[in-house]
């Protein structure tokens, strides 16, 4: 790594530092703008009893002193104070329990959608034009076209309720199987389209067909030079991959009813 | 092969006896969404106290008598005894503990750890939502609440004066005793290792977001009664997952269904959807301060205020209930003619609303029945004409002035914020509709910023006052802002409390002077009777504003399998557990 990159990681890392406290701001001030509170309730409460609570929770304090008290719990401890909703909780162990499941969730969704994505598309690659490749590319359409509340309420409706065969609530690991294919489907299409149209590509340049020529065994021409090559702008899709399933998993999440961060 | 064969055989096999194992022991239902908390004393939800009725048992308990009857009886007390009356009217009950009582985890539970609990709950520190339940006991907003320990199994607890629920009250959550170290660590009711209670089973285990488990308490007074061995509370805020999961034999009782479902469900599950009564009532409530009469009106104070009330309890019979109820809502609700809602008792022992009114022919202050709509239609219409400028030509009222109703934001509430619109349309008077997030809508209600809002109110026990003392001038759940701002010095309402012994007459009096008076009247009284009547003449004095508008009284839907036997589900909306066992 020479300098250049290290000054290069420096601005961006700086970067993403100013655009969450610039978020964390905002959220701030707009939360306490808005009008009501956090102890509001249907059945109201006494004044006096507003009044302790907010004292409890610092909230009688001037607005700026609450700002400069939130931020160095963040800074210095990484805590972003104790939830106003849940009472005896943190907020971080809130986001925390959440983030594990659609870690977990997601974790599993993207290795299994990059790993049946490539190996798909570079069989289709292979079997260009044959029946195979037709099947994988006309399943593969479906699925990038379809979005993930439609499959998801599909596989729901055929495997939990029709065939009985997987549970529809996500807190079991085996209640994990259908949200992490409905998260997957999607990727994993795109994935094999993507590796198909690339691997055809590298197919059909002049250093395969040299390889080719000198000898090497057809197994090492795909896997060491074709497959090598091919790869290269599906790794860049792993970004946005992640992205993707993220987003996506707060639906997913809804669906199947995972206790993850979506809901 | 052969091995791989054996290998799916025996997990088949496993499976199998897991799956019959836990159809004998354990029950799986859904009720809502993760729990706010799970602290008798702080929990407001319903959901969440059927979770503490099952880790919990107060002095009182609700169980079906032989007849599916549900009658309060005592739990951790031996008796309910009758209370004695004091010379200031106040009354002093004294209960005594069973033998042996003992915490979840095994230490001595005693009549201190009630004394605590409740001086806990009812506290102004701990801001519980329902601490006002403690408004009855004497010495309730000072730090003396009456109520101590005489020794370890002697309760003793004065109310100010005598009520019929007070028995009702001891088996409500917020009554339920927490021991002081227990509570002392704030955070004790978020996880199972430091969850400590009473009651017939013990959290057992809390993956949040997911599931709540609950195992049967040996140490628990009845635990021979006690037929489910484990329970298991998942937690889920989509009920369409939650139908799903209960279709396919997961979870055997869900306590939500998807709206769009509904229709569906009654002729696919006719014995397994249930609708059950609830205490409440839906309704459109209108800011007593806001002005409906046309711009050049020259009514102006009492006068004002007469015209207005005329007006909106024209605006009341213009819509059909029964539409809202049949095509809107859907969920079997009952449309409403009072705000007391049904399910709540008169002191006869017949239903309250029933007897609300004055009319022979029908309960409540309208007739609600399908075809009389029409009749109250032209009523309503007969009204509105001798204040506003009707167009015969069009049908339409020319200078009725834009309405703006308020809801909060949700499909349900914008539907019957659409249909009154479109109602009202009909006959030129105008209605803008504004939504707002929950917290934001509570508070601008609460203040008053509206002029025709949404409303909705659940009884917290099975008795009238609960519906009418949050009207009083004081009260932080009028959002009608009845004696506040302008209505506050308008002195137009009468009170004639001599029929019943009182000498309270008040005729021409602010709201402050007759309604606040009139509620203190029936918080003091000790004549059962009076005490109901004077309830109706509250109820009266509330529809004679038509502020208030009800549009149906609530119901509780919800789906339990056909297998489980033992289940009951009381008005307030617990569901109870413990004696149930599961089919095959």
């Amino acid at each position: 790594m020479n300098a250049k990159m290290a000054f290069y990681l420096m601005k961006r890392v700086l970067l993403a530092i100013v655009t969450i406290w610039i978020v964390i701001t905002i959220t701030f001030f707009v939360m306490h703008a808005v009008p009501g509170g956090p102890f509001m309730s249907e059945k109201a409460i006494s004044k006096e009893a507003q009044a302790a609570l907010e004292a409890k929770y610092g909230l009688d304090k001037p607005l700026w002193e609450q700002y400069t008290t939130y931020l160095q719990g963040i800074l210095t401890q990484f805590d972003f104070g104790p939830s106003l909703k849940q009472r005896g909780r943190s907020v971080i162990n809130v986001i925390m329990d959440g983030m594990k499941t659609s870690a977990k969730l997601g974790a599993i969704a993207a290795v299994s959608a990059a790993a049946v994505g490539i190996v798909l598309g570079a069989v289709a690659a292979l079997r260009r034009n044959k029946l195979v490749d037709k099947t994988i590319m006309v399943i593969t359409t479906a699925f990038v076209s379809m979005p993930s509340f439609i499959m998801g309420s599909f596989l729901l409706i055929v495997f939990s309720v029709q065939l009985r065969l997987l549970p529809a609530n996500g807190s079991t690991s085996a209640g994990l199987i259908l949200p992490v294919i409905t998260l997957a489907l999607y990727p994993m299409a795109y994935i094999t389209r993507l590796t198909r149209s690339s691997m055809l590509d590298v197919l059909g340049q002049d250093y395969i067909r040299t390889a080719r020529a000198k000898g090497v065994a057809g197994r090492n021409i795909i896997f060491g030079h074709a497959l090598k090559n091919a790869l290269i702008p599906v790794i860049t899709y792993f970004g946005p991959m992640l992205a993707f399933i993220l987003t996506g998993s707060m639906v997913v999440e809804q669906i199947f009813a995972v206790p993850g961060i979506g809901r | 092969m052969k091995k791989l064969l054996a290998l799916v055989m025996t997990l088949a096999m496993l499976l199998s006896m897991t799956a019959f194992a836990s159809a004998q022991s354990s029950l799986a239902v859904s009720l809502s969404s993760e729990p706010d908390t799970l602290d008798p004393a702080l929990n407001s939800a319903v959901d969440g106290a059927t979770m503490i009725v099952h880790l919990f048992s107060g002095l009182a308990a609700w169980t079906q008598d032989a007849e599916g009857k549900f009658v309060i009886a005592p739990d951790a007390a031996v008796e309910l005894p009758e209370g004695v009356a004091n010379e200031d009217g106040s009354v002093t009950y004294t209960y005594t503990l069973k033998d042996g009582l003992v915490w979840s985890d095994g230490q001595p539970l005693t009549a201190k750890d009630f004394e605590f609990a409740w001086k806990r709950a009812a506290s102004t520190e701990l801001g519980a939502d329902y601490g006002y339940m403690f408004e009855i006991v004497k010495g309730y907003g000072t730090p003396d609440l009456a109520v101590s320990a005489k020794d370890d199994k002697t309760l003793e607890v004065t109310i100010n004066n005598a009520a019929s629920y007070w028995n009702e009250l001891l088996a409500f959550p917020v009554y339920f005793p927490v021991r002081e170290d227990v509570v002392g660590n704030e955070a004790w009711a978020t996880d199972p290792s430091t969850y400590v209670g009473n009651g017939p089973y013990t959290m057992t285990g809390w993956e949040h977001n997911s599931v709540i488990t609950l195992t049967k308490n040996a140490n628990y007074h009845d635990a021979d009664k006690v037929t489910m061995e484990e329970l298991k509370f998942y937690l889920s805020d989509d009920s369409n997952n939650m139908l799903a999961n209960f279709k396919n034999g997961t979870w055997l009782l869900i306590d939500d269904v998807p709206t769009s479902e509904i229709a569906a469900l009654k002729t696919e599950y006719p014995n397994e959807f249930v609708i059950a009564g609830q205490l409440g009532t839906y309704y459109v409530n209108m800011n007593v301060n806001k002005n409906l009469l046309p711009a050049d009106s020259t009514l102006t104070g009492v006068e004002l205020e007469k015209a207005n009330a005329e007006v909106r309890k024209a605006l009341a019979l213009l819509f059909d209930r029964n539409y809202v109820v049949n095509d809107i809502a859907q969920g079997g609700q009952t449309p409403a003619s009072s705000f007391v809602a049904m399910g709540l008792t008169d002191a006869d022992g017949t239903e309250f609303y029933q007897n609300a009114g004055h009319s022979e022919e029908f309960d409540g202050y309208y007739n609600v029945a399908e075809d009389a709509y029409e009749g109250n239609f032209e009523a309503a219409m007969e009204i509105l004409k001798k204040y506003y400028t009707y167009d015969e030509a069009t049908g339409m009222f020319t200078n009725f002035p834009t309405m703006e109703y308020l809801y909060n934001t949700s499909e349900g509430h914008k539907a019957i914020a659409e249909y009154l619109q479109s109602v009202f349309a009909g006959v030129g008077v105008g209605m803008n509709l504004t939504n707002q997030e929950w917290n934001t809508f509570l508070n601008t209600r609460k203040e008053g910023n509206y002029e025709v809002a949404r409303n909705g109110w659940i009884g917290d026990y099975n008795d009238p006052i609960s519906f009418l003392d949050m009207w009083t001038s004081g009260s932080g759940n009028n959002d009608v802002q009845f004696g506040k701002g302008a209505h506050a010095e308008l002195a137009m309402y009468n009170l004639d409390l001599t029929p019943f012994g009182l000498e309270t007459k008040v005729e021409n009096g602010t709201w402050a002077e007759t309604y606040d008076v009139l509620i203190s009247a029936v918080k003091a009284s000790t004549d059962n009777e009076a005490r109901f009547a004077m309830m109706h003449l509250a109820e009266d004095m509330l529809m004679e504003t038509g502020c208030l508008i009800p549009v149906y009284y609530y119901t509780d839907l919800y789906m339990i399998s056909e297998k489980v036997d033992g289940f009951y589900s009381i008005p307030l909306g617990y569901k109870y557990f413990m004696y149930t066992t599961v089919a095959q």
